[in-house]
């Protein structure tokens, strides 16, 4: 099978508490992938490791076929490695469009974006598809939880991912704002071919979602079910 | 569960929302009655006290403005502005006094220094947040003031020391400047350089610098080298604080230490968080007010020092945002006029309900 993302070995303990130990995972181009584990698993701590957030402390990750273990945050988003927050940290004195142009700037730097014509049509089309297009100049520390989730949404989706990894981005949201997002997630993986790793904790949309559900639990991998 | 293909071609206006930009005429009313009322002020017969007093009131503007760039628009809380602005006047006097060359290429010398040294102090502070930048940039400004206390150099053997706490004078092919000559020279200096931060600010660093001053780390998973930012955001502002300099030696003909202290590094970021950080407007206009308050008064320094802290004390405690930020805050109130539309107007998506 082709492997998009690949981790092998990977481990992390902070001060004396081991939190991941051994593990090795793959995502092939286009699959959505689901890792289900309880609270204190290391679910985020994988997910922080795989995006470029935390250095591990042994084990290598690939991408694409180059290792990428050290490479940071912003680099693996150019490199088509978008991520979401559990907990979404917007910008207090930005819009919302300015946001997504933000990441359209950033993100698309070196393959001719970077200019303000360049993003506004891209970032209208991106507010549009993620129902965001009537807040858009709305401050983005005004917005409600559903909105923030779809602002994270629509900022992965800027750098046309090839992988998009999803740290509980269905939690605490309304059941319209969380068929909407499941839609949007569908749409990028069926029509874009962006594949995905969702964190969850909720094995009913894991298996809605996802072929491949990956089950943490103290810090390694210990069952891997096809849905 | 609704169709995702519908969902991602959504019936909605490209042309709907309204962009928050109405205010824009109204300051550049303002703006344009300000800089008239400047351009007519000599025209009054003031004496010379008071055109010396605006003519330094424009240069510290400038000083403050660039401390905006760094402090205010990109959040980088910076303790040694001085630092470029007094690199540049030294280099400005020394480049014309000691080596001689010729005025413009001095002052495009010590611009170009002091960018030099905000992208190394970029580059030093890009790994640090927080109170440690404000530390790191407080100890360069204070090494370097030092320095210029204690360095002096000598024009030859048996000759006369320049330097230390004389200073070094500039060399000006001019003899006595007219007052009015350097108020407009001044004031034009000001609008060009407020012009370009407020377009620095506009354009796209400017939008990536305003992010990462707000969520360094949204702004990182958003794809933004985040120490090239931080090292752009120094080297320009400290470009502008190098030019300012340059106009202050070429004003006073003299580099003093003065020109690297401490208290003006703090009078920049008194004039940022009273006129509204990230604004560049609100310190251009809190500089103005409270350096032509303060020094046409004619307070001693001590006065003048302890009045600049009670006005940072009380501006922090009840306008955080400066007189800018509160005045955009209160028209952005709900009844106020940008914000007078109901959340039910802005769109039925208020809430993140009701997806169109």
């Amino acid at each position: 099978m082709n492997t998009l993302l690949s981790a092998d070995g990977i481990a992390k303990s902070f001060g004396p508490t081991r939190v991941l130990s051994g593990i090795a995972l793959s995502v092939a181009p286009g699959e959505p992938v689901g890792l289900f584990g309880p609270n204190g698993s290391g679910k985020t701590t994988l997910v922080n490791i795989l995006s470029g957030l935390l250095l591990p402390d042994a084990g290598t990750v690939r991408f694409d076929g180059k290792e990428i273990t050290r490479l940071p945050l912003d680099a693996r988003y150019r490199l088509g490695i978008a991520r979401t927050f559990q907990i979404p940290h917007p910008y207090p004195a930005l819009s919302v469009r300015e946001a997504v142009r933000v990441a359209l700037s950033a993100g698309n730097r070196g393959e001719g974006g970077g200019t303000r014509e360049d993003e506004e049509g891209p970032a209208e089309d991106l507010l549009a598809r993620t129902g965001l297009f009537n807040q858009r100049f709305v401050p983005c520390a005004q917005l409600s939880q559903g909105c923030l989730r779809r602002l994270e949404f629509a900022r992965g989706l800027a750098c046309r991912p090839k992988l998009l990894i999803l740290d509980e981005i269905f939690s605490a949201l309304s059941a319209a704002d969380e068929e909407d997002l499941t839609a949007l997630l569908r749409a990028a993986n069926r029509d874009e071919g962006t594949a995905f790793l969702l964190v969850s904790h909720n094995p009913p949309l894991l298996k809605s979602l996802c072929r491949r559900i990956l089950v943490l639990e103290e810090g390694r991998i210990v069952r891997e079910r096809t849905v | 569960m609704r169709n995702a293909a519908s969902f991602r071609a959504p019936k909605v206006s490209l042309r709907g929302g309204t962009p928050p930009a109405r205010s824009t005429w109204r300051g550049g009313g303002w703006l344009a009655a300000g800089i008239g009322l400047l351009l007519l002020f000599p025209l009054s017969s003031p004496d010379a006290f008071f055109l010396d007093v605006f003519t330094t009131g424009f240069l510290l503007a400038v000083f403050a403005a660039s401390w905006d760039v760094v402090g205010g628009v990109s959040g980088q809380i910076t303790l040694g502005h001085a630092l470029p602005f007094g690199a540049a006047a030294y280099a400005c006097a020394l480049l014309t006094s000691f080596a001689g060359w010729p005025l413009p290429l001095a002052v495009g010398a010590a611009v170009l220094l002091a960018a030099v040294v905000g992208a190394g102090i970029g580059t030093l502070s890009a790994p640090l947040t927080g109170p440690f930048v404000a530390l790191l940039t407080l100890a360069l400004g204070e090494i370097a003031h030092e320095v210029a206390v204690g360095h002096t150099f000598f024009s030859g053997p048996g000759g006369y020391a320049w330097g230390g706490e004389g200073g070094i004078p500039v060399a000006l092919p001019w003899r006595d400047a007219s007052p009015f000559s350097s108020y407009y020279a001044a004031l034009a200096f000001l609008c060009l350089a407020s012009f370009g931060m407020l377009r620095f600010l506009r354009s796209e660093a400017g939008l990536i610098l305003r992010a990462v001053a707000g969520s360094p780390v949204t702004a990182q998973a958003s794809g933004v080298p985040i120490a090239r930012f931080k090292r752009l955001a120094f080297a320009v502002g400290s470009a502008f604080a190098g030019a300012a300099g340059a106009g202050f030696v070429l004003h006073v003909g003299r580099a003093t230490a003065t020109d690297l202290s401490l208290e003006l590094s703090f009078q920049a970021a008194t004039f940022a968080a009273v006129g509204g950080r990230g604004t560049i407007v609100g310190p251009v206009v809190a500089a103005l007010v409270l350096h032509l308050l303060f020094q046409g008064l004619s307070l001693p320094p001590s006065a003048r020092v302890l009045l600049y802290a009670l006005t940072l004390l009380l501006a922090l405690r009840f306008f955080p945002g400066g007189v800018v930020g509160t005045a955009r805050d209160l028209a952005s109130r709900p009844g106020g006029k940008e914000g007078g539309r109901s959340p039910r107007r802005r769109g039925r998506n208020r809430n993140g309900e009701g997806a169109p």
